[in-house]
């Protein structure tokens, strides 16, 4: 912690939190609408009051059921109203939420559970509920299970710690009754170093560490990103419009749909799922939009499977419009993102013939701005965005300091880094190892139950070392090397930085997953997985059949395409860093197979063990396996 | 969950320039629930409205017959688009129509001709719908019977039967090759068919067919799109599904048969103000046959389709007259071996087929072609 708190007296005082904020918000403005979620084919309206209202009857709720300050209350859950409800509700009554991602398996939800000892667990249906009771007797915290959605488990199941959300909020309201006042008398006593969230962080090494992020930490993070408009400018307001589509129990979620919601009232929209973003963004068309490199990727992907196979006159004319946009592209990219008179004309023109449809249809057409962040993209991809009008950021920030590091400001854009740094900050990058280390009020508190690991993490003089590699691009850009733990040493002694080339990799269509291999070897090497649904339509245009990935992704034809884009990348990096071979993954990475974390990322160490014998085999030591 | 059907009304005002996020169904269900539409709709009916400065009137009367025909295609697409009955007596009800208005609107002192005087629009020409809709009534269990092919042949005679009742009864027709005068319009005490101080009759008879037919337009699409006309389209589909889905079929199909007729009645009404002459052979198959080829070739189970069949086969014989000054082959008089009126007739039939073959969805279906094309812009789908 670098905040000094004074030892004020703990009388009123006014600390302001989100809850305290989503409470101001519900009486200046309580028709205004604060989120809606698609049901039964209708955006359903929430506003302001009902809003917190709603979160009342939960906190007087969590009361109810002898949640104290400090305690865990956990959420497990697809975004939805019921998760900021709980959210908001938690930290009105100065306990802790912790975020689990739906994707996450039992044992990993039994990890998450007993080691942050959550005392109550809001599930969200009958899947999530049945892996927390399948490892029930290893969670001795666990009070309360709260499930969303009835189906299959309301008189079905028969666990005394079951309690469906109606009737939890029916014990609210009496508690309310009751106890009128409850829990505004809880967040007057709120203060700025109480623990308001756990954030588990994806854990690409070893088990998940629990990062405490404090209320005065939330607070620094709204200053900045929003008041300060650390991201956007002008700062968001409530009429921007965004959609919340990504897991909000990772950090830049929350930011982008709770805390952007509470601070400055921007209306969050729930996606219905992660699989229907696309249709959900062309109804809601948000304003301001928030993606990992993934989605970006995938949109990409999407638009060029959908011009390959479009009649003649379109696809001629998305072709030449598309070449156009990579140029105004290139002219944005040595402008700082910035338009000049030229190209405002040509994109005027464009814009008429293609832009506008293709924006309308991938839902960014109203996007005044858009951020990638949580891993590194390739910058062509990023181009593609700039070219046809979206606005496009890099950012870049950690759970560990609240994503408080850089930021590409609009008009101030150096495609391939992560941006400046933010006004009032401090960040510098070791001259030794070259770790970018930031220091300011968003630093979190430490790893939770983790003393070891924290101070690992912050140093004595509250640096806090990020474990990214960056170099200054023209002394005021950061660019980000890649994680530390990463960099390949070859055995020649090379230093190579594998994320670089694996993004540029990822930036062609047909390759979904690269990994790039090396370390102490005599040359790089590549794992590569292919795109199915792209490579899948491109074999279905060439007539190759195929039955499943693995069969698709060892034709010969693949091989010669994705031996082509390697050959095409090849040519961009010097020699060490050229893959000299590839292998195709024999299937699609998954979370569940602990292949991917959470967030959908390799885990190196994971791909090492189960494909030992693929990469073997391409330092011609294959024989064995 | 704590949300219940009665929250699904919008108490804001939902985000501008996203024409896909609804907030309610009722936005979901409005009629002209995009920007585009709205504008484009109120474009069309200004333009409509401002013709009668534009053209001459002998064109008027034209585009005049063409609304009234539209108000009568609109009927017939309801039975036979929406509802799926085939009906090829629509001739028989626009004669219903026709020769209730003319008798109610005749003049009293006429010793040959049944008249009762009353010329005021509104009346004679709820009258005409009515009691169309009355026989409508009657012959609809005939549908509810038989099915197809054998329901087309029944409507069929229905045709002849009244071919020959019109011929037989001169005290309301005027008897064959004779006739009598069409309706005669008012509207509080100002007669539409005569010259004016402001508009000449044939404005004032093109304004009161535009109005007429708007009025109707919107009785039908709002008819299509409520549950009566979702029974409808569940009839057309399959019947016995739609019963055993509670549609009750009797009661929809007489319905059908009711409204069409009460459509067909206006629009016979309508026709013969602009024409002024009724001539009892004219309500001939070749009539029904029009008319449904205005359904097919304007778009089956369409409102906007209808109206523009109508328009289209009214203005084919302008068209076709004009064939004997460029092809000398073709004449122009009904004795010869060969002429405009046989061409018109076998040119029906080739449109008909044509569009069955090429264009199902007819006109209307080109235009939904046109639009997808550029709603799915810069794609395909």
């Amino acid at each position: 912690m670098t905040t000094a708190t004074p030892s004020a007296p703990p009388a009123p005082t006014t600390t302001t939190t989100v809850a305290s904020r989503i409470r101001d918000r519900s009486l200046r403005t309580p028709n205004k609408v604060a989120m809606r979620e698609k049901n039964y084919g209708v955006w359903q309206e929430v506003t302001w009051a009902e809003y917190w209202d709603t979160a009342m009857t939960a906190a007087h709720a969590l009361l109810a059921l002898g949640v104290e300050p400090g305690d865990r209350v956990a959420v497990h859950s697809e975004n939805r109203r019921e998760w900021l409800y709980s959210d908001i509700a938690t930290v009105a009554v100065r306990a802790m939420t912790v975020g689990l991602y739906p994707t996450n398996p039992a044992p990993e939800v039994a990890y998450l559970l007993s080691h942050s000892g959550a005392k109550i667990l809001i599930a969200e249906d009958q899947e999530q509920v049945d892996k927390a009771l399948e490892v029930l007797d290893d969670l001795p915290d666990l009070e309360h299970i709260v499930y969303l959605e009835p189906r299959g488990i309301r008189r079905r199941y028969d666990n005394q710690k079951l309690m469906f959300w109606d009737d939890f909020c029916d014990i609210g309201k009496r508690h309310r009754e009751e106890h009128h006042g409850a829990v505004e008398e809880r967040m007057s006593q709120a203060k700025p170093d109480d623990v308001m969230t756990l954030v588990y962080t994806s854990g690409t090494t070893g088990p998940p560490k629990g990062a405490m992020l404090t209320v005065s930490n939330v607070e620094f993070c709204i200053q900045e990103l929003v008041e300060g408009g650390g991201f956007t400018s002008p700062p968001p307001s409530d009429a921007d419009i965004m959609l919340s589509y990504l897991p909000l129990c990772h950090v830049a979620e929350r930011i982008f749909t709770t805390w952007f919601n509470a601070s400055a009232g921007v209306q969050v929209n729930f996606a219905e799922s992660i699989a229907t973003v696309q249709p959900n963004l062309t109804e809601i068309q948000p304003s301001v939009l928030f993606g990992v490199p993934r989605i970006w990727e995938k949109v990409l992907a999407g638009v060029n499977i959908k011009l390959a196979s479009a009649s003649l006159i379109k696809r001629t004319n998305a072709r030449f419009w598309l070449r156009v946009a990579d140029r105004l592209g290139d002219k944005l990219v040595r402008n700082g993102g910035e338009h000049t008179i030229g190209t405002r004309l040509v994109y005027a023109v464009g814009w008429l013939f293609l832009f506008r449809a293709l924006r309308d249809r991938i839902g960014m057409r109203k996007v005044r701005y858009a951020a990638s962040g949580a891993a590194p993209i390739a910058p062509e991809v990023l181009k593609f965005y700039m070219g046809i009008g979206v606005p496009m950021h890099e950012v870049y920030g950690m759970t560990e300091n609240t994503a408080i590091a850089t930021a590409n400001f609009p008009g101030r854009v150096k495609l391939g880094t992560v941006g400046e740094p933010q006004k009032g900050i401090e960040l510098k990058i070791d001259e030794t190892t070259g770790e970018i280390m930031t220091r300011h009020a968003g630093v979190f508190a430490g790893y939770w139950r983790n003393t070891e690991a924290t101070a690992k993490t912050i140093d004595p003089d509250g640096w806090l070392h990020t474990g990214d590699v960056g170099v200054w691009v023209d002394g005021t850009h950061v660019k980000i090397v890649d994680r530390m733990k990463d960099i390949i040493i070859t055995a020649g002694g090379k230093n190579v930085s594998p994320s670089e080339i694996e993004n540029a990799l990822k930036a062609s269509e047909f390759i979904k997953e690269a990994i790039v291999i090396g370390d102490r070897r005599p040359y790089l090497t590549a794992l590569i997985g292919i795109e199915l649904d792209t490579v899948g339509e491109w074999a279905q245009r060439r007539g190759i059949a195929y039955t499943t990935y693995r069969d698709l992704s060892e034709r010969e034809e693949v091989i010669k395409l994705v031996q082509g884009v390697v050959d095409h990348v090849n040519e961009r990096f010097a020699q060490v860093e050229t893959i000299k071979k590839f292998q195709m993954l024999p299937k699609e990475l998954d979370h569940e197979d602990g292949e991917l974390t959470a967030t959908q990322k390799v885990k190196r160490s994971a791909m090492a063990d189960r494909f030992d014998d693929v990469v073997e085999s391409m330092y011609g030591k294959a024989g064995v396996s | 969950m704590t949300e219940t059907s009665t929250r699904f009304k919008s108490r804001t005002k939902r985000p501008s320039g996203r024409p896909e996020l609804y907030t309610s169904y009722s936005q979901h269900l409005r009629m002209l629930n995009t920007r585009p539409k709205f504008v484009s709709v109120t474009a069309i009916v200004a333009v409509a409205a401002l013709l009668p400065w534009v053209f001459d009137d002998q064109t008027l009367s034209l585009l005049g017959l063409g609304l009234a025909a539209s108000i009568g295609a609109i009927g017939l697409n309801l039975v036979t688009g929406y509802a799926g009955q085939v009906s090829l007596g629509h001739a028989f009800f626009l004669a219903i129509g026709a020769y209730t208005a003319a008798a109610l609107s005749g003049d009293p002192e006429d010793n040959e001709l049944i008249g009762f005087g009353v010329t005021n629009v509104v009346v004679w020409l709820l009258a005409a719908g009515l009691v169309a809709a009355f026989f409508g009534v009657i012959v609809a269990p005939l549908a509810t019977r038989l099915r197809g092919l054998y329901l087309a042949i029944v409507t069929l005679g229905l045709v002849f039967i009244g071919e020959h009742i019109f011929k037989e009864w001169p005290e309301l027709t005027g008897g064959p090759g004779v006739g009598r005068p069409g309706p005669v319009p008012e509207l509080f005490g100002v007669g539409l068919n005569t010259p004016g101080d402001f508009l000449t009759a044939e404005q004032k008879l093109y304004l009161l067919m535009l109005v007429t037919l708007i009025i109707f337009a919107l009785l039908a699409r709002n008819l299509v799109r409520s549950k009566v006309g979702r029974a409808f389209a569940a009839i057309r589909d399959r019947d016995i599904a739609a019963e055993v889905i509670g549609v009750n079929l009797t009661r929809y199909k007489v319905l059908a048969f009711a409204v069409s007729s009460f459509f067909a009645g206006v629009a016979g009404a309508l026709l013969y103000t602009i024409t002024g002459f009724i001539e009892p052979s004219s309500f001939n198959l070749l009539l029904s046959v029009q008319y449904i080829a205005m359904v097919l070739i304007g778009g089956v189970a369409t409102i906007s389709g209808s109206i523009l069949g109508a328009m289209f086969i009214t203005l084919i014989p302008a068209l076709t007259r004009q064939l004997p000054n460029v092809a000398p082959f073709i004449s122009g008089d009904a004795t010869k071996a060969f002429n405009v009126f046989q061409l018109e007739t076998v040119l029906y039939g080739l449109l008909i087929i044509g569009f069955l073959i090429f264009e199902p969805r007819g006109l209307f279906g080109i235009w939904i072609r046109i639009r997808n094309y550029w709603k799915a812009w810069p794609f395909t789908y």
